[in-house]
């Protein structure tokens, strides 16, 4: 059984080293024995149904993201929304995670208007919020720690219809305000970490792995892995996060 | 001079003095940001003083070694630069240099202004010192924590071309889209330089790849061939710009793997063969650069390739250091694409290299290491012997080692630069090279343990 990892934009939405999330998902499934593929779906490409277990998206520039806006609500939006309460899983990233969300509203120009996966929506914020990131979460592996770094001014509200990711201990998360980062909707995850999260974060690319194989299979359990060096990689980088706020 | 010039002046020659004296660091700049913050006009006025002029010299990538190998050619046509030489490229270095040139009486000891400058200081820098001539090299994504988005960038440094007399001249590298578009309908004199020749060109983008879209219409750009990220021959299909006609470039090239490469040079009125001892396509941006930019200021010809020939290691960011009976080869790289320019240049030549990669996240490297996972370390795979990680983010670069899957060899992974470098040594073997790649940081603190081992000479001090 080949796990299907479905790459949304990835001439578009690919900043900040985005790639290596894919990169993490396909080795980790390999080293496993897990036949894995990845597909690209650009604009104006159809989602095959049934077809895809894991949709990944990144973040993007301004213009990209508006782009992207309109091919969502216009072509992909409803079968992915479809797709993931049917169980599929998901990670998108920073301007991903705003459009999966409600809406996007800038402090001028028209609001992007999102495709709701996350009960969530996001408002221009007036200062960047950049930096290492250390959150506790469920996800977090032995730690229960996820680290990683973000860099984003949109400032995001989460409603009842879904659960925060993480709760941030260093760095700002979702909105400054309320201390949740990221967000949890059934197999789909949202998340300002952006980059390499899921190289030195491995539960959370385990939950979507497991996630996808859960789809086909029942009560299918993850081989482990020789994790001893994406652990201790986490674990330097929550020291580095400390230190460096 | 105005008096409020010649105060600041004064006061910053002081403050560069004492802090020379008592070693308390900032001297690049800090004298600098004195003299502007007593006198906001100081660089405006100052550079009043310089019979030829000004010159401006950005891009992402190369503009240091552009900068000095521009410096050495100025040099050597009597066109003595004042050159911000320590890589101090925002308007406080650029004051500190003119502080250190000057004598007390505001007298200049160069006729040129020669500035390296930042991308985003580029605005500021044009404003204040009215440059006759502004090169720009190339726009990659560089930490971006920093500068938000190229576009952007672009669009503020073109608004701030704009404001030159129509006199001046702009020199852009044809080969970069979104440089070569602050190019078109300028009212300025335009030169483009790139390079004329896809022997070395690839049909697909490089991942760590920027410029996509047409900055004139927003279209998706098509590309001829691809030379070093997003560099290449490109048309828009939508609005139909496209890479311009170069007035000066390189054809024929030859890459020599480390030794460096060859090409034949093209510009109004010539041509000429070199052999450039320094390796990477980058060089060769850098040299048609510094070329076209000395061509502009009325530099002959045979002065500009004598000057090129002379070209050394030593002042570009490749360094070669004995040490014993084994050889240090470092490159700086501090951002993908010219992560991936050093990856490729070291698996041209044959064998598999030893290799330590330095990976530090201080301020000048960017806090953000994401971007490792934008570089294409499966170049490496089947081409290395034995990889060392090391810096403050050891553990990050070895993992993505571990996840481009470059084959069976010996990864080890040590924080500490000066053990890491131990480590690669033994690993090289006698008689071997370790081929040293950092990130700005982690490469000056190599440099300070090379020079408390007495391998090499700390040149690249501030004096
Ligand atoms: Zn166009």
């Amino acid at each position: 059984m080949t796990v299907r990892i479905g790459w949304l934009y990835p001439d578009l939405m690919n900043i900040y080293g985005d790639r290596g999330n894919i990169m993490t998902l396909v080795q980790r499934c390999k080293w496993r024995g897990i036949p894995v593929q990845v597909d690209e779906l650009a604009l104006g490409a159809r989602l095959p149904e049934g077809l895809i277990d894991i949709f990944f998206m990144g973040g993007g520039q301004d213009r990209e993201q508006k782009i992207v806006c309109r091919d969502l609500l216009e072509v992909k939006g409803p079968a992915l929304k479809r797709e993931i309460d049917r169980g599929a899983a998901a990670l998108v990233v920073c301007g991903g995670y705003q459009l999966f969300g409600k809406y996007y509203r800038p402090f001028e120009g028209e609001e992007l208007t999102g495709i709701e996966v996350f009960d969530a929506y996001t408002v221009a914020g007036n200062k960047r919020c950049i930096g290492n990131v250390v959150a506790t979460s469920a996800l977090g592996g032995p730690s229960g720690t996820i680290v990683g770094f973000e860099n984003h001014s949109g400032k995001t509200y989460l409603g009842d219809g879904c659960t925060p990711l993480a709760m941030v201990s260093v760095g700002f998360g979702n909105n400054s305000e309320d201390g949740t980062e990221g967000a949890i909707y059934r197999g789909a995850i949202g998340t300002y970490l952006h980059g390499s999260l899921l190289p030195k974060n491995p539960g959370v690319a385990d939950f979507l792995i497991e996630k996808a194989l859960a789809r086909r299979e029942e009560g299918v359990r993850l081989d482990p892995l020789d994790d001893a060096l994406e652990l201790k990689a986490h674990d330097s980088a929550v020291v580095r996060a400390r230190k460096t706020h | 001079m105005r008096f409020a010039t010649r105060t600041a002046l004064l006061l910053g020659k002081t403050i560069g003095t004492a802090s020379r004296a008592f070693k308390f660091g900032g001297g690049s700049t800090l004298p600098g940001r004195v003299a502007r913050r007593l006198d906001p006009a100081f660089v405006s006025d100052m550079v009043k003083e310089l019979p030829l002029g000004c010159v401006l010299i950005t891009g992402t990538n190369g503009k240091t070694t552009t900068s000095a190998l521009l410096a050495s050619i100025l040099d050597r046509a009597g066109m003595t630069p004042v050159h911000n030489r320590t890589g101090a490229n925002l308007m406080a270095g650029i004051a500190s240099a003119l502080i250190r040139e000057a004598d007390s009486g505001g007298t200049l000891a160069g006729r040129l202004g020669l500035f390296e400058v930042d991308e985003a200081a580029l605005p500021d820098a044009i404003a204040e010192t009215a440059p006759r001539l502004v090169l720009v090299n190339n726009l990659f994504r560089d930490q971006l924590d920093r500068y938000g988005e190229l576009d952007t960038l672009a669009a503020k440094m073109k608004k701030a071309i704009v404001t030159l007399d129509p006199s001046r001249t702009v020199a852009l590298n044809a080969d970069d889209p979104l440089v070569a578009s602050i190019g078109s309908g300028l009212e300025q004199k335009v030169l483009y330089y790139g390079i004329d020749d896809q022997k070395y060109a690839s049909d697909t983008m490089q991942h760590a790849a920027d410029s996509k879209h047409c900055a004139a219409c927003g279209g998706r750009l098509d590309y001829d061939y691809y030379l070093f990220g997003h560099l290449g021959r490109y048309r828009c299909p939508d609005c139909g710009a496209s890479r311009p006609e170069t007035d000066v470039a390189a054809t024929h090239i030859e890459m020599l793997g480390m030794e460096g490469t060859r090409c034949t040079l093209r510009f109004p009125g010539g041509t000429c063969d070199l052999t450039i001892p320094v390796p990477g396509l980058y060089n060769v941006y850098n040299i048609l650069a510094a070329m076209t930019a000395s061509l502009a200021l009325g530099v002959e010809p045979d002065e500009v390739l004598g000057a090129v020939e002379d070209f050394t290691a030593a002042f570009g960011r490749v360094e070669r250091v004995q040490a014993g009976n084994r050889d240090i080869m470092m490159i700086l790289a501090k951002n993908p694409a010219g992560f991936n320019e050093v990856i490729r240049t070291l698996t041209f030549a044959p064998g598999k290299k030893t290799v330590m990669l330095a990976l530090n996240d201080n301020i000048a490297d960017g806090r953000d290491v994401s971007w490792i996972w934008d570089v294409d370390f499966e170049m490496f795979r089947g081409r290395l012997a034995d990889v060392v990680c090391s810096g403050v983010r050891a553990f990050d670069m070895a993992l993505r080692i571990k996840y481009a899957g470059v084959g069976e060899m010996s990864l080890a992974t040590e924080p500490d630069l000066a053990k890491a470098l131990d480590a690669g040594l033994i690993a090289a073997g006698r008689a071997g090279t370790l081929y040293v790649v950092p990130t700005y940081t982690a490469m000056l603190d190599l440099r300070k343990t090379m020079v408390e081992r007495g391998l090499v000479t700390p040149y690249w001090e501030d004096n």
